[in-house]
Order: C-alpha cells, then sequence, then structure tokens
C-alpha cells in the first residue's frame, strides 16, 4: 500500500516538490508564531514576585547626580516628611524603577571561578520588602542585625540561585560580583531567597536577580526612587498633596509621582504595540497560508478527477478514493514537516535563541504547529476528495 | 496582439473564479502589509510635516563615554553645556536646536491628575521644527531670557484639560510648577516632535542643568544646505573630541555623531555608539532581507497556483505551439497574465492599505500616528508588484515553454 502511495507521489516529482515547499514554509511560519506566542504565555503566567496594590513610585530627580547628593540625612528627611501624612502607611527606598527596562546589570561568579552570571542588581533599605508585599521561600529579609557586615548581605531569586549553586539551599553561602565599582571583586553573602522578583513586569523575561542592602558612602549606587504603601483607596489627586509634601524637603528638586498600577498599565501598553503589530502580521500570514494552501492542494486534487473516475470505473468505492488522498496528503504534509523539524529542532539544541526558546516552548509550539498545518492539509484535500469521489466514474473520467 | 493577450486572460480569469480570487486574496494581503510598512517606514525616516526638513536636518541623540580604566561604559543624553559652549557655536549650521526627552509630568487641576508627556526646549527648537500653531503664540528668546513660566500644549491635551474652553491664558500646575499656556500647537508624533507639553528649558526648577556635560537633552542640528552634511558631521566628530567632563576621573573619551533619522535608528538597533559608521546599510540589508522572506511564502504559493493553472491549458498552448508561436511569445503572454493580475491585486492593495493605516491611525496604538500613502509610497507599491508578478511568473512561464506540442496537444504531460 505504502510502496503504490511512494510511486504515485515520485511520479509527480516536480509538482510534490513545490508542493512540500510551500507547505514547509507554512509550517515554519506557524512554528514562529506558535513559539512566540507560548513564550509569551509562559512568561505572563510567571509570578512577578511584588504586590503592587496601593503602591506608589516617587522618582527623584535632582538637578546634580552625584553619589553624594544622597545623604543618609536626605534619606530620613524624606522618610519623616511623607510619614507625617496620615494616607501614608510605610516609606522606603529602591534603587530601580517599577516597570521599567532600565536599571542595572553586572557579572556575579562563584569565589572560586566558574561562569559569569549576567544578575539585574537592585539595592533597597530594610522597609523594601514589607512595602512591596515581598515573603522569603528561604532565609530573611535585611534587618538592623546586618549593620556592619563584614561581607555585604543579599538576597537572590530561584534562578539565579540555581545558575550559580545548582542547588536551592544557598542561604549562608557566599560568592562575588566582578568589578561593580571599578575597586575590583566584592564580596556578597546571601541571606535569603525569593521566588522572583520581576520588576519589569509580566512581559519580562526574566532574569537573575540580585537584592543588595543599601549602606551609605559605601555601594555603588544611590536609591533614587521612594516606594511608599498608601492607606488602601487613596485617590490619584492625593499626588498633589504629596508633591508639595516633597518640595518641602527639596524644592529644586523634581519628582515623578505615580501609582505602580499605572506605570504597569503605561508600561504594559507600550510592551504591547510592537507585540499587537507583530500579532496583526502574523494574523496576516496565517491567512495567507490557508487560503495559499487551499487554493494549491484544492487544485491538485480537482486536476485529478479523471484519474479518480478511472478507478472508480474499475471498481474502487469511494471510501478508497478518500483513503488514497488523504493517505497521499499526509505523507507530503509529514515529509515537509520532516525536513522541516530537522531545521527547526537545531535552534533548541545549539542554544541559538537562548532561553527564549526552550523545550517546553519548543515541544508546543511543535504540537500547535503541526496540529495547525495536518488540520489545514487535510481540510484541503478532504473536501475536493469528497467532491470527486461522489461523481460517478462517466462524469469523472471526462471531467475538465 | 497586447490587446488578444489581454482577453485571453480576462477569460481564462473568469473561468476559474474561485482560483483567481484565491490568487488575488494572497496578492492584496501581501502587499498590504509590505505597503503599510513601507509607508510607516517612509514616515518615520523622511518625515513630512513637523520634521519636514529631513534632507538638511541632523541629530545628536545620545554621548557614549567611559571610565579611564575602560570596565564600565554609558550612553546617555548630553547635557545642556556641551550643546551651548560647543554645538551652539558651529558656523557651519544654521541653527542649533535643545530639547530635552520626553518625560511624564503630572497636570493638578483641583483634584483631577492628568499625565502628560513634556519636553523642555529652548526658542530655536521652535523654528527648526515647523509646528502647527492652533491658537496663542510659539516661545520666544524673550521668554527665555525674561525667564517667564510658560507653556505650549498640543490639541489633545488642551481638550483633555480644559474640555471645549479656549487653553490659551490659563495657568496649569505642572508637578508643583504654575506655568500659563501661551499656545496650542496640533499633535505629533514624530522622534523629535512628540510631546504633549513644552515649556521654555529656564523653567527647570534648578539652574545647574547649565553646567551639566551630560544630561536629557538632545541637539538638533539644521543645515543651510543640504551638501552641508558631509561637513557638519566632520565638525561634530571634532566638537566630540574637545569634550571634558567634570569629572574626568571617572568619565572620560566622549564619543557623538550627528545622525540622520535612518542612522539614528540603525546605530541604535545593529550599530555602535562608537563607531562613526552608524550600520544604516545592515539595517536597510536587514529590512530588505525580511522582506523578501516575507514574499517568498505567496510567491511559492502563486508559483504553484500558476502552475496548476498553466497545464490545464495545456491543450491550448498546444495549439499556439503547432500554428509556429515561439516559446518566447508564450512565455511573454503567460506574464503579461501574471503582472495583470498583480497590478490589479496592487490596485485592490492600495485601497486596502489606505484603509489599514486609517484604521491604524484610529487606534491610537503609535500615539498621533498621521501617514498618507504619498506618490513615493505607491511607487513603491507597484515595484513591489512588478516584482512580484515577474517573481511568481517566471518558473511556471519556463515549464510551460518546454512542453511539447505534441504531448500538449494531448493532455499529456
Amino acid at each position: 500500500m505504502f510502496h503504490h502511495l511512494f510511486k504515485l507521489i515520485w511520479k509527480r516529482k516536480g509538482r510534490n516538490v513545490m508542493l512540500s515547499l510551500e507547505i514547509l514554509m507554512a509550517f515554519i511560519i506557524v512554528f514562529a508564531i506558535a513559539a512566540a506566542s507560548t513564550r509569551y504565555a509562559q512568561i505572563y503566567r510567571m509570578p512577578i514576585g511584588f504586590d503592587y496594590t496601593d503602591v506608589w513610585s516617587i522618582k527623584l530627580l535632582p538637578p546634580v547626580d552625584v553619589k553624594s547628593t544622597f545623604t543618609p540625612e536626605l534619606y530620613n528627611h524624606f522618610k519623616q516628611g511623607l510619614e507625617a501624612l496620615p494616607e501614608v502607611k510605610k516609606v522606603s527606598f529602591s534603587g530601580s524603577d517599577q516597570f521599567t527596562l532600565s536599571g542595572m546589570r553586572g557579572n556575579v561568579k562563584l569565589a572560586g571561578g566558574g561562569p559569569n552570571r549576567l544578575t539585574d542588581m537592585v539595592e533597597v533599605n530594610d522597609d523594601f520588602f514589607a512595602v512591596m508585599g515581598m515573603q522569603p521561600t528561604g532565609g530573611r529579609f535585611f534587618d538592623q542585625s546586618d549593620n556592619g557586615a563584614k561581607v555585604q548581605p543579599v538576597i537572590i531569586n530561584r534562578r539565579l540561585a540555581r545558575d550559580l549553586f545548582g542547588t536551592e539551599s544557598v542561604v549562608g553561602r557566599d560568592f562575588e560580583a566582578g568589578n561593580i565599582s571599578g575597586n575590583g571583586p566584592v564580596g556578597l553573602k546571601v541571606i535569603g531567597m525569593v521566588d522572583d522578583y520581576r520588576d519589569g513586569g509580566e512581559l519580562a523575561p526574566p532574569s537573575n536577580v540580585m537584592i543588595m542592602r543599601h549602606i551609605p558612602y559605601q555601594t555603588e549606587m544611590s536609591m533614587q526612587n521612594i516606594v511608599i504603601k498608601m492607606a488602601p483607596g487613596t485617590p490619584r489627586a492625593f499626588e498633589e498633596k504629596l508633591h508639595k509634601q516633597l518640595q518641602m524637603v527639596r524644592n529644586d528638586w523634581g519628582y515623578e509621582i505615580t501609582p505602580l498600577a499605572a506605570l504597569r498599565t503605561s508600561a504594559y501598553a507600550s510592551m504591547m504595540t510592537p507585540l499587537t503589530i507583530i500579532s496583526i502580521i502574523a494574523a496576516f500570514l496565517l491567512v495567507m497560508v490557508a487560503v495559499g494552501l487551499f487554493g494549491v492542494l484544492w487544485q491538485n486534487t480537482t486536476r485529478r478527477i479523471p484519474e479518480i473516475g478511472l478507478r472508480r470505473a474499475l471498481g474502487a468505492s469511494s471510501g478508497n478514493i478518500y483513503r488514497q488522498i488523504i493517505a497521499e496528503q499526509f505523507l507530503l504534509t509529514t515529509g515537509a514537516v520532516a525536513v522541516a523539524m530537522l531545521l527547526l529542532v537545531q535552534l533548541p539544541i545549539t542554544g541559538a535563541l537562548g532561553d527564549s526558546l526552550n523545550w517546553t516552548v519548543f515541544l508546543s509550539a511543535t504540537a500547535l504547529s503541526m496540529g495547525v498545518i495536518y488540520l489545514l492539509s487535510l481540510l484541503c484535500s478532504v473536501y475536493p476528495g469528497w467532491r470527486a469521489s461522489r461523481l460517478s466514474p462517466t462524469e469523472a473520467l471526462h471531467y475538465e | 496582439m497586447f490587446k488578444h493577450y489581454l482577453l485571453t486572460a480576462y477569460k481564462v480569469f473568469m473561468r476559474r473564479k474561485l482560483f483567481t480570487a484565491i490568487n488575488l486574496l494572497c496578492i492584496v494581503l501581501t502587499l498590504v502589509v509590505l505597503m503599510v510598512v513601507t509607508a510607516l517606514l517612509e514616515t518615520f525616516f523622511f518625515p513630512s510635516g513637523v520634521e519636514g526638513k529631513s534632507e538638511r536636518f541632523l541629530q545628536i541623540v545620545g554621548m557614549h563615554s567611559n571610565s579611564p580604566s575602560g570596565d564600565s561604559m554609558r550612553t546617555e543624553p548630553l547635557g545642556y553645556a556641551v550643546i551651548e559652549k560647543h554645538l551652539k557655536p558651529m558656523a557651519s549650521v544654521e541653527r542649533v536646536a535643545a530639547v530635552t526627552t520626553p518625560r511624564t509630568v503630572s497636570v493638578y487641576q483641583d483634584g483631577r491628575v492628568s499625565e502628560l508627556q513634556m519636553r523642555r526646549a529652548d526658542a530655536d527648537y521652535w523654528k527648526v521644527l515647523d509646528f502647527t500653531l492652533l491658537s496663542g503664540r510659539l516661545p520666544t528668546v524673550e521668554d527665555e531670557t525674561m525667564g517667564r513660566f510658560v507653556a505650549v500644549i498640543n490639541r489633545s491635551s488642551a481638550t483633555r484639560l480644559f474640555a471645549s474652553a479656549a487653553a490659551v491664558g490659563k495657568t496649569i500646575n505642572v508637578s508643583g510648577q504654575q506655568l500659563q499656556v501661551i499656545g496650542v500647537v496640533e499633535n505629533e508624533m514624530h522622534v523629535n516632535a512628540y510631546a504633549d507639553i513644552w515649556a521654555p528649558i529656564t523653567t527647570f526648577p534648578s539652574s545647574e542643568y547649565r553646567n551639566q556635560m551630560s544630561g536629557s537633552f538632545i541637539a538638533l542640528l539644521l543645515a543651510r544646505d543640504a551638501a552641508d552634511l558631509a561637513k557638519i558631521r566632520e565638525e561634530v566628530v571634532a566638537i566630540s573630541k574637545q569634550v571634558v567632563f567634570e569629572d574626568p576621573k571617572e568619565w572620560t573619551n566622549a564619543v557623538f555623531f550627528a545622525d540622520s533619522k535612518l542612522d539614528m535608528v540603525a546605530r541604535m538597533l545593529v550599530g555602535d555608539p562608537r563607531t562613526r559608521d552608524s550600520g544604516a546599510g545592515i539595517l536597510l540589508a536587514g529590512i530588505a532581507a525580511l522582506m523578501v522572506a516575507f514574499m517568498l511564502l505567496p510567491a511559492l504559493n502563486l508559483v504553484n497556483l500558476n502552475t496548476g493553472r498553466i497545464l490545464e491549458r495545456s491543450a491550448e498552448i498546444g495549439v499556439r505551439k503547432a500554428f509556429g508561436a515561439t516559446s518566447r511569445q508564450l512565455v511573454g503572454q503567460l506574464l503579461v497574465e501574471n503582472v495583470l493580475l498583480c497590478m490589479v491585486g496592487g490596485i485592490l492593495g492600495l485601497i486596502c492599505a489606505q484603509l489599514a493605516l486609517s484604521w491604524l491611525e484610529s487606534t491610537q496604538l503609535i500615539p498621533y500616528l498621521k501617514v498618507n500613502i504619498n506618490f513615493a509610497v505607491m511607487g513603491y507599491g507597484f515595484l513591489i508588484t512588478l516584482v512580484f508578478g515577474l517573481l511568481s511568473g517566471v518558473l511556471p512561464a519556463w515549464k510551460m515553454s518546454r512542453l511539447d506540442p505534441v504531448h500538449a496537444l494531448k493532455g499529456a504531460i
């Protein structure tokens, strides 16, 4: 049976090569779309690791951006000034903006050597975790007992723990950051672990994160963000009052006050814009793939109606004809898909696209796109096949 | 002869309506995507309107510097001091404007907070860019020297803040500063023009910005003549070598280039902030490669459909060959048919692309987007169509011309 089918396909190899090429291209396009959507769905479902309800961020914009501007006294002034307002529940400081893709990155590694791991670094003060509603999954967060610690204490996320130590019981272990301030490597001690802290938001690609304790005059970065927990239901209009309060501390500075929820909405919108445009183009491509395959396969089957008539005349049942058409199409599609898979499987094997095309994404994208292509190509041959098998042998033989 | 070709083509198309429709749909879909993309790129790289002086316009958006040891490096917008001390005195340019990158500000109006994108600009900015003034006036040098707290807002912000009331003359509280609205301009989307509210640079809360070498400024350079651009680029490179930072021990080696829009984008995406070559060539090649790759599937599709259509007509081809038609004539006929179909698709595609663009404008996916398919884009569109028609017609035509008349007449291939 198979031998016979192969012979039929081989007899029309010129035409079938073109057809297979088209199926192959279509498969690759559908695969690309499926892989991108799966990856984004996967990223979107990961927890961001903090709770942004009723949390507001104040970006400090001093006219001169030098380290010496940010003294412990100044932080204290801001803290006291803000806590004087009854709507403000808790005040903390951080060195990175939430829901932006900016921030400090650097390499960390094990003290004895080992590969460098590119890591997002955030500097915060002790109250930050309470404001952001974060919970440690191991160890603890920063507190007064870290004052004067010999080795700088840090909190890392699960991803970095696995990358660096290969295990999740990492509390108390040491590693080092290469050359943050230009004075050679800095020793670090893990005192706690969090599931994750994705301050880029739900659509940002997951990364290694290291949260450091801000030590005045010592650590490299200054904390240019105030993060505050507000009383539930504080209206946006409260911003004006907050602004006045801040100006009483420093009136020559600029302040950008935004609730994290609003920041998230706008960050989300700006990340969605390119995605929307790409998905519109992807939708166009899908329609084109569907219409194109349908046209070609239909034509392919229609052209063989006289041949089908001959088989009918020689006693083949319509079921037989059906099976032949579907089996031929199935073989053709399988050939094209196999070649495409051979090409595509190189991507996760060589790791050319890194984590964005991991095996989970690859396998689900493969399943999805195979489903689409098989469904499409079989549907496109079933209908004309059905029509052909219903023709009486005399009609079919003379079909033009 | 040509008339006959057209007539035959029409008959063939009408006989297989479904396949003609599928053919057309493929062409139209492909062309719409390609034309919309071309129109957007054209609007972005060679805008008309507010940034319409493209051919004699350069900008400096980022300055690269590194620490003396070379361990750390940064790319930041310029500080005002660089523009004032080094760029403004340049002899070869007509005008140099300084403007900050947009920043989110809050406008407070008795209990209401509106978030707007704000730029601070010097008086030259309003002369380099051609904003459409709807009411009031634009800021002048006098506003700057007097240190007036004034602002210009765009049309959509005026509606947002004051509904239908006249905005000019009103005072607004912008992040704690009281600014008086002196003018309303049309909404603009372009790289250097996009913002909701503009104020003179003298409205900064502190005058510290005047001493900064790196900060938040973009410099816009307007040449007297398009021919001067090369000279200006050279001069800017020379200037960048003279820049000395406040703390040369921490940052040194300032590098910046005056770029056209294309160079600017290329530098951001594929180029290097430190080299004179912006990588525009690579960017353009990349765009072209993407477009060709995008056209590959529909072209393959059309090849398959066309081959099928021709083989159905093998009897006709056999007759023509038997009566002495040369292969070349037959190939010509088929290409004419194919190009004709593509042209029809092209016209439909143009209409659909126009619809798609107006839909894109109305969704506000890109704020203040305004794109028109101008003659240049229409030209590109037809060029793309022609390439497409030839691309998808050559292979089937070649196949057909090889048909043996005897076999063709019998319908056996």
